[in-house]
């Protein structure tokens, strides 16, 4: 019951990652590589916050959010004037240099969470207290499952919400002809602004409760792999719709859980599972273009 | 004061040999993006694999030399490849830029993971021995490094060399500035497309082969090492093979200052951060022109 609720919990956050990604990808045709630094941002603010400063879930949870919408205007101005490879290379710099700061903002004889010691480097962040929801220490996975279905719950509303407003229809217009949107007087440099603090502040939470989670945080989080592994579940789901990213999460959450029953070495089932999804990549950009079950046609 | 300019030409020296790799590299990058506008993240995985082919070789025939060309030869067979089963049906089809992009990641997971799954994630080295080292105006090189200085300036002079004086350096050039006008005069250009992945694979090889003597390797070098070359394709200009040198050299030279000046810790994000600043405030790089770029960024 416990591994069940334990694949849940990944599941459940791994779909608002995806979600959150969609809204980029799908919706505005941008491709990041740096949705996992900024998952990584949520998971760091969160942990300091509780475990130096002892907030409890939910005021840290919206420091996470409003952290991470304020620091996607790294990749929003940007995008103002890059698209295409340009875009992806102006995330990959945003995403090496958060990598950076998390692997380098440390000095071991400064306590956790001051100015000289912010992240504690490659080590990363322990002992994350876990999140206490009315009165009860959420500890056991079998709990914690309802405060991420709740969280998975709440974001899903949140983009299908957005979704279905004419702000969504702007910026799939945008996506499928700036210039265009542009001439009708629509604010598209609003709109990217707009869409990458939403995307991001999602991001942020599903960051944030991976650290209370796991109770653990280190820079692999924010790591090329992980953005890359993030931008393969919208992919291989399909963007540009609710389902795809449903979907795609599913489906990469499952992979590694399916590779247990082969019993290969851990090292050799963790490389076979990246080699599948690099195939997926390759197979859908060939074959299926919209995905599994998506609507957005990648040309 | 003797002692401080010293060690400044160390450091200078230092970085212009590393910058060396990265402009080679650089060169094989823009090998494949300029006459065919592929983002070719692939490149990483080519760069994994050359070191463990010259390995595989040399468990077996022992010869330094006979690994060495085998090498070479299998990741130039190898890229030869990914444009004959991925990029090359994508041409055909028409497909964006993103598209490729995303397939190419995917061939380099493939591939990566595959060296991992044979050879392990462990590191390893081609290297036998300590270095010998050269003195000469009270700077110090190793072996190692006079190894990356003549063989990238061997590669360079040659591919310049081709590039200006053969009918078929031309045409490379011709396929580059306008793809469709070159089809138009009768060439064909799957034929060149197929060639520039090659050579992109030989220049790679090399690259990862003397950096492999060097230091110690990994299955996840590759991809480090191609976001290095596309630094210096950002910052010296996409528009030309002359530009991706100059940026290397330059990323070298500033990777090894922030070294000796503030960590190493620093180095990536202060190379990335050189990135950002050059894909914000000049697109087109140092030797770009702004025409070709500005249609590209609304």
């Amino acid at each position: 019951m416990s591994y069940v609720a334990h694949v849940l919990i990944y599941f459940e956050i791994y779909f608002v990652v995806a979600l959150s990604l969609n809204l980029v990808v799908g919706y505005c045709g941008m491709l990041t590589l740096a949705h996992a630094s900024y998952y990584a941002v949520g998971g760091y603010t969160y942990a300091l916050l509780s475990a130096v400063l002892g907030w409890t879930f939910v005021p840290a949870l919206v420091a996470a959010v409003l952290v991470g919408s304020v620091l996607s205007l790294a990749l929003s101005l940007p995008s103002w004037r890059l698209k295409g490879d340009f875009f992806v290379l102006g995330s990959l710099a945003v995403q090496a240099v958060l990598f950076g700061v998390f692997s380098n903002w440390s000095d071991g004889r400064a306590a956790l969470g001051s100015w000289r010691n912010l992240t504690n480097g490659p080590n990363g962040i322990s002992n994350i207290p876990k999140p206490e929801l009315f009165g009860r220490t959420l500890t056991e996975p079998v709990q914690f499952i309802w405060l991420a279905s709740a969280v998975a719950v709440l974001v899903a509303l949140i983009v299908w919400r957005l979704t279905s407003s004419p702000w969504a229809r702007v910026l799939v217009a945008m996506r499928d002809d700036e210039l265009a949107a542009r001439s009708v007087g629509k604010n598209t440099r609003l709109a990217k602004v707009q869409v990458l603090a939403i995307s991001i502040a999602l991001v942020a939470i599903a960051g944030a409760t991976y650290a209370a989670y796991v109770g653990y945080i280190d820079p692999s989080a924010a790591s090329l792999d992980e953005s890359i592994l993030m931008l393969s579940m919208v992919l291989v789901g399909g963007a540009g719709n609710f389902r795809g990213p449903a979907v795609g999460a599913f489906t990469l959450v499952l992979i590694p859980e399916l590779l247990r029953f082969l019993r290969l070495p851990n090292a050799q089932v963790g490389s076979l599972r990246l080699a599948i999804y690099g195939l997926l990549l390759v197979i859908i950009v060939h074959f299926r273009p919209q995905g599994l079950c998506g609507r957005y046609r990648l040309k | 004061m003797d002692d401080l300019i010293r060690r400044a030409m160390q450091v200078f020296l230092n970085g212009l040999i590393s910058g060396l790799a990265i402009a080679l590299m650089a060169l094989a990058f823009q090998l494949v993006y300029l006459p065919t506008r592929v983002f070719f993240v692939g490149i990483a995985g080519l760069y994994t694999v050359a070191p463990y082919a010259y390995l595989a070789i040399h468990t077996s025939c022992g010869n330094v030399i006979l690994s060495s060309i085998g090498s070479l030869l299998i990741v130039s067979l190898l890229a030869v490849l990914f444009e004959w089963i991925n990029h090359g049906p994508l041409f055909q089809k028409g497909a964006s830029d993103g598209a490729h992009l995303i397939s190419s990641l995917g061939m380099y997971i493939v591939v990566v993971e595959g060296v991992a799954i044979i050879w392990g994630n462990s590191s390893q080295t081609l290297r036998t021995g300590v270095d010998f080292t050269v003195q000469a105006l009270g700077v110090v090189l190793t072996k190692s490094q006079l190894l990356i200085a003549s063989v990238a300036v061997v590669a360079l002079a040659a591919f310049v060399g081709m590039l200006q004086m053969t009918n078929l350096g031309l045409r490379l050039r011709a396929l580059s500035a306008n793809p469709t006008q070159f089809a138009l005069y009768g060439y064909n250009v799957k034929r060149y497309r197929l060639f520039a992945f090659g050579l992109a694979g030989l220049l790679t090889a090399a690259t990862s082969l003397v950096a492999a003597f060097d230091v110690d390797f990994n299955p996840h070098l590759g991809l480090p090492a191609m976001l290095l070359a596309v630094v210096a394709v950002i910052s010296g200009g996409r528009s030309s093979f002359v530009g991706p040198v100059l940026g290397g050299l330059l990323i070298g030279v500033l990777r090894a200052e922030v070294v000796w000046y503030v960590s190493s810790r620093w180095q990536d994000a202060v190379t990335f951060a050189v990135l950002a600043l050059f894909v914000v405030f000049r697109p087109q790089g140092l030797l770009g022109g702004r025409s070709g770029l500005e249609l590209r960024a609304i």
